[in-house]
């Protein structure tokens, strides 16, 4: 077997050196020829992206969570529509992969179409999956083409993609290392038929999605052709090896930029699987020096027997994330541009799991190093003229990702998840202006949350409330983006399943900057025997439906139920509630100096609670709560301070108290030691 | 205080008197102690209840409020001025992270020998 060893993923993941012939080739690009060129790639990739969107069928597909990209010969990504920037930088693993081990058996040839899903080959989790096919141009390699896209079943153990209650890869349903699935421009029946077994749960979702990647694949492959008939294949070849160049210089110039030094970072985890655990889902040390960046995951818990754990490629996909919308925004999406960052990842972290691990579950983990990564970068970034103005907290991680499994009112087997909770996360607070609210998906910052009027045509639901999620953005002197609330009804069909994955139900997720705080927690709730549906129909005016009152006043009747978010299926009955969040951004800066006029305009839209503005901004509002008495507002403001000064503590007496504290034994089973988080015993896995 | 001109900005409430070699709160030029060791030493700190800040809006175990045996919200102020400099939600417990330390001689190299100079407080490459 050839799984690639960190080693290798590591290596694959830099450029690899230019050959005499791409040197060559570069050297005749003339000016305005070469940023047409960049120009051109990005109208093939755009054009390949909307083929994408509209002919793929899972959710994840129609909200845009997926990547077409354009690759040197060699295997190094030049160019990409996103989409997700998750795997911009990682795919040149999965075709450096098969470069090295099937150029002879099965061979690489005009017409392939390779596939692949299994994060020990270079993916994230094995519900993204990506079709890969070489760009020939008279007998020669010449580049490649891929399309990723998350689809929302595997047939693992559960629905949906991404078990909570894996226990390792066996239970994750299908996992393929790079394969070819079609030649000569076709793909084989014999595989077709292995495929769609896996995806009997949602057969038409399944392979719409694979032949969607396919096309979208093609379409690339045949532009670029289309670009070497037209301009010659040299100018093709020197156009790829100068969007590498130009996006290396460019990197090595922004991190060189900075100030030297060690930068830290510590983010938790409230839950493994469905069962509640702390974890230290990322302890990151980032070191600058030079014109390189190294991060360190020493210290991370160690890996556990769930679905919560993360393939190393995994992480350095959810940094390309942050990178690539913050600081490498001015940057082409060009694998080079990692070139200067260096990883460490020690064995046996939970960033580092070991082959047999589950890690469909990895995006809520990997998601925590994204986290750290933001408040890396802010304390290496503010004090540059050149970079500061991009320093943000993290955008809001925490989600309810509810799959619905079963057969849909027009009786076709579905299995999807209710992407509206996912793409509506905050942003957060940023050191020029607030977050945005419900931005989008943090995974995926071009996501769109789906039309309502389409989900309910396909799904057996009706959503009955979309709203922003009160107080759900991280207070602070610029607050985090606000997320959002929906909710569910089970309609016109008799029972569907339910599960859903998640985290952030104990512990706030991520950190804030700056003396901001984060998001409120997410429950998940449902409400089974529901009496909303029966109250529609009689069109009930005592029917409210603000999400705050409907929670704190049970203004639906019913069996409530309030519990980890991440939950195992369970069937739900026509007319049964669910409820889907999206978090809210943590907040950056001291509260205390968030202007007052922006206060009564969160209030007016609902954004936050009177409570929050009282209470956490200490704003002094008119009874009518539409101004703030200024005088007496500083007043209020003033009066904290000085109260913080009589509460705070000086170092040496803070530290003697709070160094004898720890938490409950109970919850640190999956933490490693305390509080240094190194592992305690061996993992066994079924 | 130290001259505003010499000060680089490291966070919003956080300046670095780099020839002094201080930390020195940024809204009231109180110093914060040696820059090369964690700020957070010359801070106020207290240990935050998270449901104080994030309160229930149901009853139970779940209840959009954060578990305070699972976490706290450690708060950084300015012995100065009591401005809110950092938090940090840690379990109970914790070591409290050292999140900022410049590479200091490094730095004065590079403005030294003109690669970086300093203007309105902030680096800028002149390469």
């Amino acid at each position: 077997m050839a799984i690639p060893t960190l080693a290798e993923k590591l290596e694959w993941l830099k450029p690899a050196p230019a050959t005499e012939f791409e040197l060559e080739c570069a050297k005749n690009i003339r000016p305005g020829e070469y940023e047409i060129g960049v120009q051109i790639t990005n109208d093939i990739l755009d054009e390949a992206m909307e083929i994408f969107v509209r002919s793929s069928r899972s959710y994840f597909g129609v909200s845009g969570d997926s990547m077409v990209a354009i690759f040197t010969a060699q295997g190094d990504l030049i160019n990409g529509s996103c989409g997700t920037y998750l795997h911009a930088i990682i795919q040149p693993i999965i075709l450096k992969f098969i470069l090295k081990y099937y150029k002879e058996n099965p061979g690489i040839r005009d017409g392939d179409i390779f596939y692949t899903n299994d994060a020990l080959y270079g993916g994230i989790h094995n519900p993204d999956q990506v079709a890969i096919m070489p760009v020939f141009h008279e007998q020669e390699l010449i580049a490649w083409a891929t399309a990723a896209l998350h689809t929302t079943e595997t047939g693992a153990i559960e629905p949906g993609g991404m078990p909570v209650t894996a226990k390792s890869r066996f239970e994750e349903g299908m996992n393929l290392p790079p394969i070819k699935i079609g030649e000569n421009f076709k793909l084989r029946n014999d595989f077709l038929e292995f495929y769609s077994v896996y995806g009997l749960r949602a057969p038409a979702m399944f392979i719409s999605d694979l032949r969607a990647r396919c096309t979208t694949a093609d379409r690339v492959r045949v532009r670029l052709l289309e670009q070497m008939e037209k301009r010659g294949v040299e100018f093709v070849v020197g156009l790829m090896r100068k969007m590498l160049d130009v996006a290396e210089a460019g990197a090595f110039q922004k991190v060189k930029s900075l100030p030297d030094g060690t930068f830290r970072s510590v983010v938790f985890n409230d839950a493994i699987g469905w069962r509640p655990s702390l974890v230290r889902a990322c302890f990151l040390t980032l070191t600058k020096r030079g014109e390189r960046l190294t991060f360190d995951f020493t210290g991370t818990s160690p890996e556990n027997p769930s679905s919560y754990n993360v393939h190393t490629q995994a992480v350095v996909g959810h940094l390309a994330n942050f990178m690539y919308e913050y600081f490498f925004h001015d940057l082409p999406i060009c694998s080079s541009t990692f070139a200067p960052i260096d990883f460490i990842f020690p064995p046996g972290i939970l960033l580092n799991p070991d082959k047999l691990a589950a890690t469909s579950c990895c995006v809520y983990i990997g998601m925590q190093t994204r986290c750290a990564t933001h408040n890396c970068f802010a304390k290496m970034m503010f004090c540059s003229a050149h970079s500061w103005s991009q320093v943000a907290s993290a955008p809001g991680s925490q989600h309810t990702a509810q799959i619905c499994s079963g057969h849909s009112q027009w009786n076709l087997a579905v299995s999807d998840v209710l992407s509206f909770s996912l793409n509506t996360q905050g942003q957060g607070g940023r050191a020029t202006n607030d977050g945005m609210d419900a931005y989008g998906f943090a995974w995926c910052a071009f996501g769109r949350a789906p039309d309502c009027e389409q989900v309910e045509s396909e799904l057996p639901l009706t959503i009955t409330l979309s709203q922003h999620w009160r107080d759900s953005s991280g207070p602070g002197k610029n607050r985090g983006g606000s997320g959002a609330v929906q909710q569910w009804m089970i309609h016109k069909v008799p029972a569907l399943l339910s599960l859903c994955m998640g985290n952030g139900s104990k512990v706030p997720l991520g950190q804030p900057l700056f003396g901001g705080y984060a998001s409120a927690p997410i429950p998940g709730i449902s409400v089974k025997k529901a009496d909303l549906k029966q109250r529609m129909e009689q069109g009930d005016p005592l029917l409210t439906l603000d999400h705050r009152s409907i929670f704190e006043n049970r203004d639906i009747k019913g069996d409530w139920k309030f519990e980890l978010i991440a939950r195992t299926p369970d069937m739900y009955a026509e007319g049964d509630l669910l409820f889907g969040f999206s978090g809210g951004g943590p907040g950056y800066g001291d509260p205390l100096e968030r202007a007052s006029e922006t206060i009564v305009e969160d209030l007016k839209k609902n954004i936050i609670s009177e409570w929050t503005a009282r209470n956490i901004y200490r704003v002094a509002l008119n009874s009518e709560r539409s101004k703030v008495d200024l005088a007496k507002t500083e007043e209020l403001r003033a009066s904290e301070r000085q109260a913080r000064l009589g509460r705070g503590q000086r170092y040496d007496d803070f530290m003697q108290e709070w160094s004898k504290k720890s938490p409950p034994k109970e919850i640190l089973e999956w933490y490693g030691s305390w509080p240094d988080a190194k592992p305690l015993a061996p993992i066994f896995r079924p | 205080m130290a001259d505003k001109a010499d000060l680089l900005r490291i966070t919003e409430y956080l300046d670095l008197d780099l020839g002094r070699e201080q930390w020195h709160c940024n809204r009231c030029g109180r110093a914060l102690g040696p820059a090369r060791e964690n700020y957070k030493k010359g801070c106020l700190i207290y240990d935050r209840d998270p449901r104080e800040i994030h309160p229930a809006i149901v009853e139970g175990q779940y209840s959009f409020s954060p578990d305070p045996l699972w976490v706290r919200i450690v708060e950084f102020y300015c012995p100065g001025c009591g401005t809110q400099m950092e938090t940090e939600y840690l379990p109970p417990g914790h070591p409290l992270t050292w999140d900022i330390e410049i590479d200091i001689d490094a730095l004065k190299q590079r403005v030294s020998n003109g690669e970086f100079v300093i203007k309105n407080q902030r680096i800028e490459s002149t390469q």
